[in-house]
């Protein structure tokens, strides 16, 4: 029970220690280190990831002895909150990863650096990363993130389970009608296995699932100017109802509640078809599977991006721009070429992403992420980038979906009510 | 000078001196961010942004008419009024069936303490795979006498009664050892008196011991009412409050106010230190009253 007690002296704690806050001055981005620094970097990456990038934090430090990286781990799901802990004791570190959702928060931030200017340097070739992260990163006309990652959804099918079943392989011109009747013919309840999944925790990765579906079919979250929620027009209604039909009639999805088991179940072949990115392909060592690009609405194929960056804090000492260096050094063709091979990230760049050699080698390291990079193209819409989508409006729409799927409620109504409490948070910050 | 003097070799000097750096730990991590805490309630501040307004009452007044809240706030009641008499129950039957001499039975015991000391991730984790709606053992057991398949923490409806059973079975030990040593601070003559008088053991319980038990039941109650009430981490870990919200406790709540839904502009910092001070006010005064009726009702022997 102690542990009770101490989980809520914690908050009383971090709420209370928020009133300490420094805003301390900036000291110019211009100026060059003076010396020697080292800059502390926190990063999400663990397995292929960070034996990919431990080796390019050494080639680095080994090439530039004035400006040595201290890499960090932070699990990315924390890297807010932790942030916000650091920047009550003034201990930002001076870069750190963070999903694109959360920029309109960090912008927030006392000595968060614009990198606008840098982004205007001709080295940088800034044109070159890929539209979506680059609206991303971009908050009230500024740029204020560096693109580190790009994703999309798309279908990840289990061969096998199709073949047994006597179902077609997902193609190009799939209706998400399609995806139905496939899911419903690839589930057997005596085997407990399930045709489609989808996640339940009602945090955004069950709102961005749903978001594609919403923009093939014509619609839009919020209105032009971000003041209305649009979600719960009629689009918006029969996209949800392809999903909810999916898990209350034909009972075809698994849902997960816990947002995770899905990986292992479709792996042990419990699952057919997944609309998941190209991070959970390395989790499937023991199934034959394939990637096609989303089913479509009326022809619309557009998928959807999960963008994130690494942002920049002001530590003095030309400390924020060497950080800068580094990151141009980190985000530059050659060294992306590398890591995409290395953990099959999507290339940031579009110099990369054209290059035929290497989308050649890179669909050889890992089946079918070469069908992940090509729907980049098919990237067409962002989510709003205001502060009220990844918290309020966020959470409105994912309590909406997963009553739907769960059955609580029908898809009209349970969109309404999210237009409703969306609206009322628009109001509040606005 | 010379009361200095007379100060450093006093008692009073070597009594601070000891419990010092208690002291230091209770102020910086205790003291400072209650009252920060407090001052936070009164603001609209959102943890990033140095930037704080004034609101007075503003926030206090906010918490009637926030449905979100009004709905953490029913989820706690359910969940104390659930797991209170459930645990302290559970546990006196178990102490009560350890309190013997029986074989191994030092193994039982240590058996029913392990779960007090395994880490609620622990816990959970094995709970989440027990309870599994499709592959869990709970609903295999459970369909071969006919009964199920549950959802358990996937329906809405069950997820708050699966949620005190894991933490009952969490905290059982606990209250059993409390119990247990209440359990032999009771004198053997009064029970051998009651025999001899011709109760039944049944009677007997009732009549002799569970008075003598009083003092341990008072604290248990206390105990167990404060924590369910600050209930977090197997919400925070298991559920995540959902499914649609319906574990989302009062201090889990707080934690997605002002750590995941208002650390930028929106600013929902203090509105979430006024939730955290509402709460504190209410533990305050139902432990007071827990008291207050405990001293009435509760017999101390000596």
């Amino acid at each position: 029970m102690r542990r009770r007690m101490l989980a809520v002296l914690a908050v009383f704690g971090l709420l209370a220690a928020a009133c300490t806050s420094g805003g301390d001055e900036s000291s110019a981005t211009g100026e060059s280190p003076s010396g020697p620094v080292t800059l502390t970097m926190w990063h999400g990456y663990t397995d292929v990831e960070a034996d990919w990038f431990n080796a390019a934090i050494d080639q680095w430090n080994s090439q530039n002895p004035d400006i040595q990286i201290d890499p960090l781990f932070v699990n990315n799901d924390k890297a807010l909150q932790k942030l916000t802990v650091a920047l009550q004791g003034d201990e930002a570190p001076d870069i750190t990863y963070q999903y694109g959702s959360s920029l309109p928060s960090v912008a927030t931030a006392p000595g968060l650096v614009d990198l606008t200017d840098w982004t205007q340097q001709p080295d940088v070739n800034w044109e070159d990363f890929v539209p979506g992260a680059r609206e991303a990163a971009t908050f009230d006309g500024k740029v204020l993130g560096i693109p580190a990652l790009i994703d999309n959804l798309a279908i990840v099918y289990n061969k096998t389970l199709f073949d047994e079943a006597g179902v077609e392989y997902p193609n190009a011109d799939w209706t998400w009608d399609d995806l139905r009747a496939a899911a419903k013919a690839l589930t057997d309840p005596s085997k407990k296995q399930f045709g489609f999944s989808y996640p339940m925790d009602a945090s955004e990765d069950s709102v961005w699932h749903y978001e594609p579906l919403l923009w093939q079919n014509g619609g839009s979250i919020l209105n032009e100017d971000d003041t209305q929620a649009a979600f719960n027009s009629p689009e918006g209604v029969e996209a949800l109802d392809v999903l909810a039909g999916m898990a209350v009639e034909d009972k075809s999805v698994f849902l997960d509640l816990q947002n995770s088991p899905y990986t292992g179940l479709f792996n042990s072949g419990k699952i057919g078809m997944l609309e998941t990115g190209p991070w959970d392909l390395a989790s499937f060592p023991d199934v034959d599977y394939g990637v096609e690009i989303l089913p479509g609405f009326n022809g619309d194929h557009q998928t959807i991006a999960g963008p994130d960056m690494w942002t920049v804090f002001d530590n003095g000492d030309g400390r924020a721009q060497a950080a800068q260096e580094f990151l141009q050094w980190l985000t530059a063709p050659e060294q992306i070429q590398q890591e995409d091979l290395a953990t099959g990230h999507l290339p940031i760049r579009l110099s990369v992403a054209q290059d035929p050699a290497f989308i050649d080698q890179f669909a050889k390291t890992i089946p079918g992420v070469d069908v992940f990079a090509a729907n980049l193209a098919n990237v067409e819409q962002a989510r709003p980038v205001i502060e009220a989508y990844p918290t309020l409006i966020s959470e409105a729409m994912g309590l909406a979906i997963v009553s739907a799927l769960l059955g609580e409620k029908d898809p009209q109504a349970a969109l309404d009510e999210a237009a409703a409490q969306t609206n009322d948070a628009l109001a509040l910050s606005g | 000078m010379d009361r200095f003097r007379r100060f450093l070799v006093s008692d009073h000097a070597a009594g601070w001196a000891f419990i010092l750096p208690s002291v230091i730990l209770i102020v910086v991590f205790g003291l400072i961010p209650i009252v920060w805490g407090l001052i936070l309630s009164f603001q609209k501040a959102g943890l990033i942004s140095p930037e704080r307004e004034w609101v007075g009452l503003g926030n206090y007044a906010k918490i009637a008419s926030d449905p979100k809240a009004r709905q953490a706030a029913l989820n706690t009641i359910t969940y104390t009024l659930l797991f209170v008499p459930t645990s302290i129950l559970a546990s006196l039957f178990i102490a009560h069936a350890l309190n013997r001499k029986i074989a191994f039975v030092h193994f039982y015991r240590l058996a029913v303490f392990i779960p007090v000391v395994t880490s609620t991730i622990a816990t959970g984790i094995m709970f989440l795979w027990l309870f599994d709606k499709n592959y869990g053992l709970a609903n295999w057991l459970l369909g071969k006498i006919g009964l199920g398949p549950f959802g358990f923490f996937e329906d809405p409806n069950q997820a708050m009664i699966a949620l005190v059973l894991m933490t009952v079975w969490g905290w059982l030990g606990f209250d059993t050892i409390i119990y247990l040593a209440a359990l032999q601070g009771v004198p053997q003559e009064l029970i051998e008196a009651a025999s001899i008088d011709g109760s039944s053991r049944w009677s007997t319980f009732w009549r002799v011991t569970w008075p003598m038990l009083g003092p341990a039941t008072l604290l248990l109650v206390v105990w167990s009412t404060i924590s369910a009430l600050q209930l977090f981490d197997e919400v925070f870990f298991v559920t995540h409050g959902g499914p649609l919200g319906r574990t989302s406790v009062v201090v889990f709540y707080v934690y997605r106010l002002a750590f995941e839904q208002g650390l930028g502009s929106l600013s929902l910092a203090g509105y979430a230190a006024a939730i955290a001070y509402v709460l504190f006010l209410v533990i305050l005064m139902l432990t007071l009253a827990q008291f207050w009726l405990g001293r009435r009702v509760v017999h101390y022997s000596s």
